[in-house]
């Protein structure tokens, strides 16, 4: 790594050679303001609120995207530099609505923030008060042109971390608008609903409708964790106050890199199944509150000598799905299956990585939709098709993939996009639940050659699948039918099978079609208050922690098995 | 040597920068010691006196003809004028008006509101114009601006004790607040 020599605000310092005056500051602890700039995402130099002074240089520069060479001076607050910022934010400011005492991001404005530093105590020049429209068309989040300062943050998070290229923008000058595809509605666009944008938003223009209004960030709490509702197992932020999830980002520093999906960031929110808050007994046909002491003898009771079957969700964390298993199958004897695939009939390696993917220069998806059921995967498959990466795409019947494939084969012809892949320099496969097993066989034949990546259905699969779990109707038989299911949905299906056993236990954190039918239901704990690990599909245990303490009533997983196999 | 004298009148205003300005409680005795308020709305004599104070204060945006007058009339006879409040600072609540045209903002006021029945929109001589909501600033010149909606007692405390030294107030940390 060369390095050379700078001089910012008269500190003498040594700076990678080709970074940016904004990363050499900041590497010498000099803060330079920034506002178009994430770190995520790559600079623009658009708000010109960085600007610089260069010696040698005749005009100002950005800080953000002007590097560093040997010998540079540069002065960050000089009389020139300041004047010229405090400028750039008059003109901001008075351009349209940024009224603060109404404005929903008021204390956490990247704006405001700025124009506190540089004591901006009145705008000189006058506001225009141009009429824009407010975009509430999407589901989730609000988009206020008015509160828009069009640095572009939300179009680069959207076009180089989601790979969407839903955003952009439209017209020129003062009439410039943040615009989705061909300029239709948000609600109407290509937005898949990752709310990326709305995370990268410096100002009050983009709105979280959950969470607004709800408390500024001096006011709320949050928590680092993971998301349970797929096998990726995105890094979160969790934002709660007074006991209640506000909202949900993505961990900038997680594998993810700061995207979550709809799964992952707004659908949790809006769940509006009927919690299950305490343990409940059938009696007379109807199910009423027990304590847990009652509700484990009944099932221990029903359990001893009977043929007794056991599901568990495989998004279960490893204490608990360790637990299950140690309960169920070792001490009841129980036949156990998790509800969805573990993969585990297909021979084939696993634990590629997202950043595999990135490296990638041939991608080949079997049996898999992951833009449907593994989002963020999905898009940083698209990331690398960006960069020049091809896909191969095997699917017989519709695929969100499909549109962005390179080649699109029948999964008769899996043997041709094999024969591209072996050509490949760093091909990564992608394979999941739907790949039959006599075409693993031939996939396997990229062993050694290509990164393999199983697409689990269910969060914990790749653990679930190391315990010897796998799905199938094996346990369906069983007298005492025990189902594991904390939040996953209650299919009629399932219900009408668990319906069968004479005598079925559910475990679940909402209700659905099985509590109905079941004659014991035990409650779990939410998303929000497992704590635990469990095994992504890149095959890293990853940590699940606590966001909100559990409520009384509500006992952890592995803990009702363990009281349960005391009953035993 | 004799008391300052301070007069303050509110234009477009909720009175939120007046109750605040109240709020400094037990300290306006002490600073009643040292300055003599000549006229409030919330006192009995409304009007800046014509011989003129020291220190004017405009809380509100001026939205009609009527707050034109009493802008200028504060300016004519104040030595320093101090606009208090995002209203008088900027524009504030009160020119969200802008973004509509008047009329508009006039029929949807006075005719369309759902609770209204027969509804009129006010037209005597007596009353003022109804005009483009403005800052202060953008009728008269002003001395020191005071955003804030309101500005923290604590922050109007500072800046008259800062004035009664003989300094033009500076607002950093906590006293410079948009909301």
């Amino acid at each position: 790594m060369t390095m050379v020599n700078v001089k910012i605000d008269g500190h003498q310092i040594q700076a990678r050679a080709g970074s940016t005056v904004l990363e050499a500051a900041k590497e010498a602890g000099i803060d330079i303001p920034t506002l178009c700039h994430h770190p995520a995402l790559a600079n623009i130099g658009a708000c010109r609120v960085c600007l610089v002074e260069v010696a040698k240089q005749r005009a100002l520069q950005p800080a953000c995207t002007f590097p560093v060479t040997e010998g540079i001076e540069i002065e960050t607050e000089s009389p020139r530099a300041v004047e010229a910022r405090k400028f750039v934010l008059e003109m901001l400011f008075s351009e349209r609505n940024h009224y603060c005492m109404y404005c929903e991001m008021s204390g956490d404005c990247e704006l405001q923030n700025l124009a506190y530093r540089y004591g901006m105590d009145h705008w000189t020049y006058p506001t225009p008060y141009p009429k824009m429209p407010v975009d509430g068309t999407r589901a989730y989040f609000i988009m206020d042109h008015n509160r828009c300062i069009l640095c572009r943050r939300c179009v680069r998070a959207c076009s180089d971390l989601v790979a969407n290229h839903t955003l952009g923008v439209k017209a020129r000058g003062a009439n410039t608008m943040i615009s989705a595809d061909m300029d239709v509605p948000f609600g109407e666009s290509s937005c898949v609903n990752c709310g990326t944008c709305l995370q990268v938003c410096p100002t009050g223009a983009l709105i979280d409708r959950k969470s607004a209004y709800m408390g500024r960030e001096v006011q709320v709490d949050s928590v680092n964790s993971t998301c349970t509702f797929c096998s990726v197992g995105c890094g979160l932020k969790v934002v709660t106050r007074a006991g209640r999830v506000l909202r949900v980002e993505g961990d900038w520093d997680g594998h993810n890199q700061g995207v979550v999906c709809v799964a992952g960031r707004f659908e949790p929110l809006y769940d509006t199944r009927e919690p299950v808050t305490e343990p409940m007994m059938r009696k007379n046909g109807q199910l009423e509150p027990v304590a847990w002491d009652e509700a484990l003898d009944a099932i221990a009771r029903k359990m001893k000598g009977a043929k007794v079957g056991a599901y568990a969700a495989g998004k279960a964390l490893n204490e608990t799905l360790s637990e299950f298993v140690k309960v169920f199958q070792g001490k009841a004897g129980a036949d156990v299956h998790t509800l969805e695939s573990t993969l585990a009939d297909l021979d084939l390696p696993a634990g590629g990585s997202l950043q595999d993917l990135d490296a990638a220069d041939c991608i080949l998806v079997v049996g898999a939709d992951p833009l449907a059921n593994q989002r963020v995967l999905g898009y940083r498959i698209k990331r690398s098709l960006d960069k020049g990466a091809r896909l191969l795409l095997v699917a017989d019947g519709e695929n969100e993939l499909a549109a962005f494939s390179h080649r699109h084969f029948a999964v008769s012809d899996l043997h041709e996009a094999i024969r591209i892949c072996e050509g490949g320099v760093a091909p990564v496969v992608v394979f999941g639940a739907d790949l039959k097993r006599e075409d693993a066989r031939r996939l396997a034949t990229l062993t050694g050659k290509a990164k393999f990546i199983a697409l689990f259905p269910a969060a914990n699969g790749f653990r679930a699948k190391e315990l010897g779990l796998t799905n199938g109707t094996g346990a369906d038989g069983a007298d005492v039918l025990y189902l594991l299911l904390e939040d996953v949905v209650q299919t009629e299906a399932l219900a009408r099978r668990a319906k069968k056993a004479k005598f079925v236990v559910a475990h679940a954190s909402r209700a659905g079609a099985v509590t109905e039918i079941a004659d014991v239901v035990l409650p779990a704990p939410m998303w929000y208050e497992k704590e635990g690990s469990f095994v992504n599909l890149e095959g890293n245990k990853i940590d699940v922690t606590r966001v909100l303490p559990v409520p009384d009533g509500v006992i952890p997983g592995h803990e009702v098995f363990n009281r349960l196999a005391a009953r035993l | 040597m004799g008391k300052v004298k301070v007069a303050t009148d509110w234009l477009a205003a909720c009175a939120g920068c007046h109750m605040s300005f109240l709020d400094i409680d037990e300290r306006i005795v002490g600073l009643l010691e040292k300055i003599e308020l000549t006229a409030t709305p919330i006192t009995d004599l409304k009007h800046p006196p014509e011989e003129g104070v020291t220190v004017g204060i405009l809380t509100g945006a001026v939205n009609n003809t009527t707050h034109l007058e009493v802008v200028k009339r504060m300016r004519e006879r104040c030595k320093i004028l101090i606009s208090l409040g995002d209203c008088a600072v900027f524009g504030g609540i009160v020119s969200m008006r802008n973004f509509f045209d008047l009329d508009e903002a006039l029929r949807r006021a006075y005719v369309e509101t759902e609770s209204t029945v027969d509804g009129q929109i006010p037209c005597s001589e007596e009353l003022g114009k109804p005009i483009r909501v403005r800052s202060v600033k953008d009728v008269v010149e002003v001395d020191i601006h005071i955003p804030g909606c309101p500005p923290s007692a604590d922050t109007i405390y500072y800046a008259l004790s800062e004035l009664l030294e003989g300094r033009i107030p500076v607002l950093t940390g906590d006293n410079l607040k948009y909301d």
